[in-house]
């Protein structure tokens, strides 16, 4: 496994620590993240997206992604990007943090 | 820019009325004005204003101040208004309810209350106003959420508008004579359009947003809620302009009124279809007990349109317009904001305290703060409460409905303690209560009183 996926699965459980008040569940989980990608030179680059847009927890869910991130050792530098393109849908959680929301796993939608 | 999406005063705000809330429904238990006294007696005036002003009004603002950039996706305009705006409309209040007090004989002052009222309560509303109607502007085009809440903005300027013309007239200072001709239908306007307009309008439209964002459900705007939002506005022009439409055009309020009626049951009937709509079709199969106790609210706002109905057919709506105001005030609005509350002091008390350590190290959770089965029992006697109250008053049993007014008075300060539980963090384990870097919230104080940041 190379250094770069290391560091992107490694960066993943640090994101697995920073839960979205509303739902209270983590970012990964809920599919809030939409990439992680880390460079050779140990910069970090994260696209994310909130449950909705303007929600009041933004600044501080960025703000945490990016410390989360930081602390991952090898990270140098990391760059947050915020994305609602695509807009988040409940279907993008994994199936555990659907079980929790007492979300069907089979939504209409990919029935 | 940490914490700039979070409305610095709006939990004052939320303090102060619930204060309001507890005191005014005390009085009820105490026997103090409607239906111990007439309708239009002075000591009726200061429950209703303490439950419409310091109440819902107040709740109205600082949940405003907090939601409509959640609304139109930017940030709150002018926030340093919101302390003054706060400071105005508690004076005004004040004044309002000590000149109500001077009317009935139980307090002596040598100060125009109700005209200083009349000053300062369009003040408040004034720069509240401002602060959400350039909020909104700036978040053009807008959602329909945020189309009910500019109605509801100009249905508050009407009646704060109104409610000063009436202060003046009761103060002896009013300088319009027709005024005082006009009372009856200007009386009606200020009512219709302060609960059907500001606060019931406001509430429909924040429910739009709010229900699927707590249930996760579809979120598209539905053609049947742009038609709520037609209806409804249309409903509301009519009523404001019964007394132009009585003065200029020489017909009677009759038909403005039916027509007006029949465009609100419309509205109100879609936005069932609506409410339906959101609980049928939400993600979340579990709700939280703030979506569920919702519930109670919307049939209690269902009962008063049945209510409303059945008295008008039977002709006595005038006789019992009393109780179907407690079911609209206290059955659907303060349920409402009851059961919102709920969620939205947890919630905004997690970002205050956890916000700033999230991805430091791991946070409770909202859920954590607050404990649903324990409270879950005080709303169903709330609602209960209310209901057999309306009863009370509809048979005319002033002494019973005192009797009964302890439920909803109990059921209330239960779910303020909890409340201010949620403030305290005295849900959550002590060994996670405050980690490292994390601050005891204030129970309705900013964080840190910078007045510059306001």
């Amino acid at each position: 496994m190379s250094t770069t996926t290391l560091l992107e699965d490694a960066i993943c459980d640090a994101l697995r620590l920073v839960i979205d008040p509303e739902l209270g569940e983590n970012l990964v989980d809920l599919g809030l993240i939409y990439d992680i990608a880390v460079g050779g030179d140990g910069g970090a680059y994260v696209e994310m997206t909130t449950t909705t847009r303007g929600c009041p927890a933004t600044a501080y869910l960025r703000d945490a992604v990016q410390t989360a991130v930081w602390n991952v050792p090898g990270i140098h530098y990391v760059e947050v990007r915020l994305t609602y393109e695509p807009p988040w849908r409940p279907e993008m959680m994994d199936d555990a943090a659907k079980r929790h929301l007492g979300i069907p796993e089979k939504t209409e939608r990919q029935a | 820019m940490m914490g700039a999406a979070i409305s610095r005063w709006t939990m004052s705000y939320f303090a102060a009325a619930l204060v309001f809330l507890i005191a005014a429904e005390g009085l009820m238990v105490a026997g103090y004005g409607f239906p111990a006294a007439p309708m239009e007696a002075p000591e009726t005036l200061v429950l209703v204003h303490m439950v419409t002003i310091g109440w819902l009004s107040l709740l109205m603002c600082g949940a405003l101040f907090q939601f409509v950039p959640v609304l139109v996706a930017t940030p709150l305009r002018y926030p340093a208004l919101v302390l003054p705006a706060f400071v105005l409309l508690l004076t005004g209040l004040g004044c309002l309810l000590g000149g109500f007090l001077q009317l009935a004989g139980s307090f002596d002052a040598d100060l125009p209350l109700l005209a200083m009222a009349g000053v300062f309560l369009p003040s408040g509303f004034a720069l509240a106003v401002w602060v959400i109607a350039v909020t909104l502007w700036a978040g053009r085009p807008l959602a329909l959420p945020a189309r009910f809440v500019a109605v509801g903005l100009f249905a508050v300027v009407v009646v704060a508008m109104l409610g000063a013309s009436f202060a003046f007239v009761l103060s002896g200072t009013s300088p319009f004579d027709p005024l005082i001709e006009l009372r009856p239908h200007i009386l009606t306007i200020h009512v219709a359009i302060g609960f059907g307009g500001w606060l019931g309008f406001t509430a429909i439209g924040v429910s739009y947003r709010l229900l699927p964002m707590f249930m996760l459900s579809p979120e598209s705007e539905r053609s049947t809620a742009y038609w709520v939002w037609w209806c409804g506005s249309a409903a509301l022009l009519l009523i404001a302009l019964i007394v132009p439409a009585t003065l200029l055009l020489a017909v009677g309020t009759g038909p403005v009124i039916t027509v007006a009626c029949l465009l609100a049951f419309l509205a109100l009937g879609l936005y069932a279809a609506d409410l339906t709509f959101f609980y049928r079709h939400r993600r979340r199969r579990t709700i939280e007990l703030n979506s569920s106790a919702a519930l109670g609210a919307f049939a209690m706002l269902y009962l008063a349109v049945l209510l409303f109905a059945a008295l008008l057919l039977t002709g006595t709506l005038e006789q019992h317009v009393g109780a179907l105001i407690h079911l609209i005030a206290f059955g659907w609005l303060t349920g409402l904001g009851l059961s919102q509350l709920y969620k939205i002091v947890p919630f905004l008390t997690w970002l205050e305290c956890y916000g700033p350590v999230m991805g430091r190290q791991p946070t409770p959770r909202v859920q954590d703060m607050v404990v649903e089965k324990r409270d879950m029992p005080w709303f169903a006697v709330y609602f209960l409460g209310v209901l057999v109250c309306t009863a009370a008053l509809l048979a005319d049993q002033p002494t019973l409905f005192r009797i009964l007014a302890l439920m909803p008075l109990m059921a209330t300060v239960a779910i303020v303690v909890e409340l201010i539980g949620a403030r305290r963090l005295s849900n959550i384990a002590a060994e996670r209560r405050l980690p490292p870097g994390t601050m005891q919230p204030r129970l309705f104080l900013p964080p840190t009183l910078n007045w510059r940041r306001s």
